[in-house]
């Protein structure tokens, strides 16, 4: 047990400084446009697709290499790149799955963000219950077509192409019959609405599927083999944000420690209520303890060892510290945190939450509800806990045995 | 970065476990509820040939020289027995603090002696108020001679009955001062104060005008708070890692139950309401053995955050280690209420050490301290 950064990765965490010092935009990014330069800057810099094979223009990065660049961008409050989900989900899961003319056509393009990806699982009625997707793809010859709605696509606005879950066949138990496609956005048969979310912008967006057309080669895998592919790729990014992820909580942290500093309660500065000290004090032992298991999960991907179901644990012990963070920063905030613009900079978050571009409260606070809901929420996370850990029993499912539909 | 334990600390711990399986089952917990000493000799003289006895001192005093994450590891084994015993009275209490601010000749008396079994230190350091902040010491020595005399009046001593030789801060005009005083002194009164975990053994002591030599001064005099500063932190480490210990076993045998309970036809460990409780209990276990050992270990090696992390780790196990102990017992339904079933030791266990050392407000309050 160690606990200190290796000499490498000490230099290698002052080298990715030194570099952000020097490159990070000196005015805040408005356009896609400019945010593909930013992309561009950080991917020619070796800091994007990191732990991808070096033959598909990654770096074959370790785990901790990867987290350190992240955490020193959280560090410098540095722009996101863009193209997160191709980086993050389809590029992995085309390099697993796919076949060799897909890799040469597709994987670069990723990674310089020359083309932009979502991810088009989610449907109005296949939320939780992900394989009961409806939307089909049936066979036309040379090609598939597709028809159905997917919803809260991230990038979906922005996407040129989408990683697609669609049923190939109905007749067999539902997590047999999905199969899984790289489909062009950019098409007649694909109409794309944002979706208005509580914090009023539209991260996610609705994709509607009429006859839409995905090649034959454009599949990824076997027929019927989708379900299986989506649920290997789930879990390729975590541990990567990891201690970024506690780096901009522990920023924002500060922040609020500044505002308690000068909001008064009785004429007595919030900092100095023993009340909310005890409140402060817990969220802070919290973040440690987020901090600490980082460490743990980072060890472990350092080994070759995937967490698998243990990311699980990850995911539901920060996004539900999350909430918990941002109900206190409200409740300490009063009125300002619910300000959604002019707030006095002292009450300004000034930090880009990991979504967002939007520097609020209200908006940070908004945006945690969301993190125990996306990619799988709290009670499907716990259900894999409690089945994949614990080898707990299964509950008796009606859906189990039966055709999809 | 390595947040592994070492193939030497995979030993240990399994060879604590193995022997605590086999000397310090359940029947051995109940056993020694009736016993009037509270522990058995036999299991204590195995600690000492086995080395746990000794194991954070220096081998000049027939330690085993290892650190504070080993000692954790053994703490949580303890914790997952519910064992009863001296064990952390003597070796973290008494051991910890000699070996950081005994003068050569008190090292040479009572290390090799608490690492071989034959003597048992313990440390009395809170009074009424319960304030385990030194500053707070009501005690006093006044000088008598060459020597002082003692007065004063110390609660919740673990071990006190027992014990040869008890650490307790007393003011002196420089300060706030440590001694060393043998509980069976002329002026010295033991009073059980018997608590829910009968594995944990509390005593009033009574110091009544008691005659100690120059001697029995540990570290400079009105040097007390900094020496306890550093023992309380340690131990707070300790103490939740034994508390680890005890709502691990309390999580293992929820899950064990689950499965086989059935109502409505079925395990219960298939309903949600059931599933998800022991999910977070797990997380809450596994977050608290990344705090334990996070803190551990940034004692061990002096890191910048010691301080902070045993402060993180006392405030978030204390309250992880109570809610999942009291979600076993939910879990277990009425069995886990009898007294019969065994929850309730581990139950007990993690409930005596919450307050100790600082409870979670405590240290939530110097977590901001550090922060702010």
């Amino acid at each position: 047990m160690d606990l200190n950064y290796t000499p490498e990765d000490i230099a290698f965490r002052k080298q990715v400084r030194a570099w952000l010092e020097r490159n990070l935009p000196r005015e805040p990014i408005r356009t896609l446009a400019e945010r593909r330069v930013w992309h561009r800057r950080l991917y020619e810099a070796g800091y994007l697709g990191m732990g991808w094979p070096r033959e598909y223009g990654g770096g074959a990065a370790r785990p901790m290499e990867q987290a350190i660049v992240a955490d020193e961008m959280a560090r410098a409050n540095a722009p996101a790149p863009t193209n997160s989900l191709g980086i993050g989900i389809v590029g992995p899961t085309i390099v697993v799955h796919g076949t060799e003319a897909q890799k040469q056509r597709y994987l670069k393009k990723i990674l310089t963000a020359e083309e932009l990806w979502c991810q088009l699982y989610s449907e109005p009625n296949a939320g939780s219950d992900l394989a009961s997707l409806k939307t089909s793809a049936v066979d036309g010859g040379d090609h598939f077509v597709v028809n159905g709605q997917k919803i809260w696509t991230s990038s979906g606005a922005i996407a040129d192409w989408g990683l697609l879950l669609a049923r190939t066949d109905a007749a067999v138990p539902k997590h047999k019959g999905i199969t899984c496609f790289l489909m062009s956005m950019r098409q007649p048969g694909v109409e794309v609405r944002p979706l208005k979310q509580i914090t009023g912008s539209s991260e996610f967006s609705e994709v509607f599927m009429t006859n839409a057309r995905v090649d034959k080669s454009d599949q990824i895998g076997k027929l019927g083999e989708g379900w299986a592919i989506a649920q290997t790729t789930l879990g390729y990014e975590r541990g990567g944000r990891s201690l970024a992820r506690v780096t901009t909580y522990a920023s924002q942290y500060h922040r609020l420690l500044d505002a308690a500093r000068r909001l008064t309660r009785h004429g007595r500065p919030l900092i100095d209520d023993p009340l909310v000290r005890q409140k402060l004090g817990r969220i802070w032992a919290e973040l440690e303890v987020e901090r600490y298991s980082a460490l743990r999960v980072l060890t472990q991907l350092e080994r070759g060892e995937h967490p698998g179901a243990g990311g699980s644990l990850t995911k539901l012990s920060y996004s539900e510290f999350e909430k918990r963070f941002m109900e206190l920063a409200q409740e300490i905030l009063g009125s300002y945190g619910q300000l959604i613009d002019g707030a006095p900079a002292e009450y300004q978050l000034q930090i880009d939450t990991a979504v967002g571009e939007n520097g609020t409260w209200a908006y940070a606070f908004l945006w945690s509800r969301a993190g125990t809901i996306y990619a799988g929420s709290s009670e499907i996370q716990k259900n894999v806990i409690g089945e994949r850990i614990l080898g707990l029993p299964k509950e008796p499912r009606a859906d189990r045995a039966g055709a999809a539909r | 970065m390595n947040f592994s334990f070492s193939d030497d600390q995979i030993l240990l711990r399994n060879s604590v476990r193995a022997a605590l399986d086999e000397q310090c089952r359940p029947a051995h917990v109940r056993a020694m509820m009736d016993d009037a000493r509270g522990y058995g000799e036999t299991l204590w003289g195995e600690m000492a040939k086995l080395g746990w006895l000794g194991l954070p001192f220096a081998e000049e005093y027939g330690g085993a020289g290892l650190g504070l994450v080993e000692l954790c590891l053994v703490l949580e084994e303890l914790g997952r027995a519910a064992y009863p015993g001296p064990y952390f009275a003597s070796v973290v209490l008494g051991g910890l603090a000699l070996t950081e601010a005994g003068t050569a000749a008190q090292k040479e008396k009572w290390l090799p002696a608490i690492a071989s079994g034959t003597a048992r230190l313990t440390a009395a350091l809170v009074e009424e108020s319960l304030d385990w902040n030194p500053a707070s010491t009501c005690a006093t020595a006044t000088r008598r001679g060459e020597g002082w005399t003692l007065a004063g009046v110390k609660r919740f001593v673990p071990w006190a009955h027992v014990a040869d030789a008890v650490l307790l801060p007393a003011r002196t005009p420089e300060g706030v001062s440590l001694f060393l005083v043998d509980p069976r002194s002329p002026g010295v009164s033991v009073t059980p104060l018997p608590g829910i975990d009968v594995g944990s053994r509390w005593s009033e002591l009574r110091l009544h005008d008691v005659a100690v030599t120059p001697e029995a001064a540990v570290g400079p005099l009105g040097g007390a708070g900094s020496i306890l500063e550093a023992l309380v932190r340690r131990a707070a480490v300790g103490a939740s890692a034994e508390m680890l210990g005890a709502a691990r076993r309390c999580l293992n045998m929820s899950v064990d139950y689950a499965k086989v309970r059935e109502q409505f036809g079925q395990p219960i460990g298939s309903f949600q309401a059931i599933r998800h409780r022991c999910a977070e209990m797990l997380m809450a276990v596994e977050n608290s053995h990344a705090a334990v050992y996070y803190a551990a270990w940034a004692l061990d090696a002096g890191a910048e955050d010691a301080a902070l992390a045993a402060s993180v780790s006392k405030a978030y196990v204390s309250e992880a280690a109570r809610q999942v102990c009291g979600d076993a017992i939910q879990v277990h339904g009425g069995i886990g209420f009898t007294w019969e079933y065994d929850l309730h030791l581990y139950f007990k266990r993690a409930k005596a050490l919450e307050p100790l050392f600082g409870d979670a407000e405590y240290h939530r309050e110097l977590i901001v301290r550090h922060v702010a």
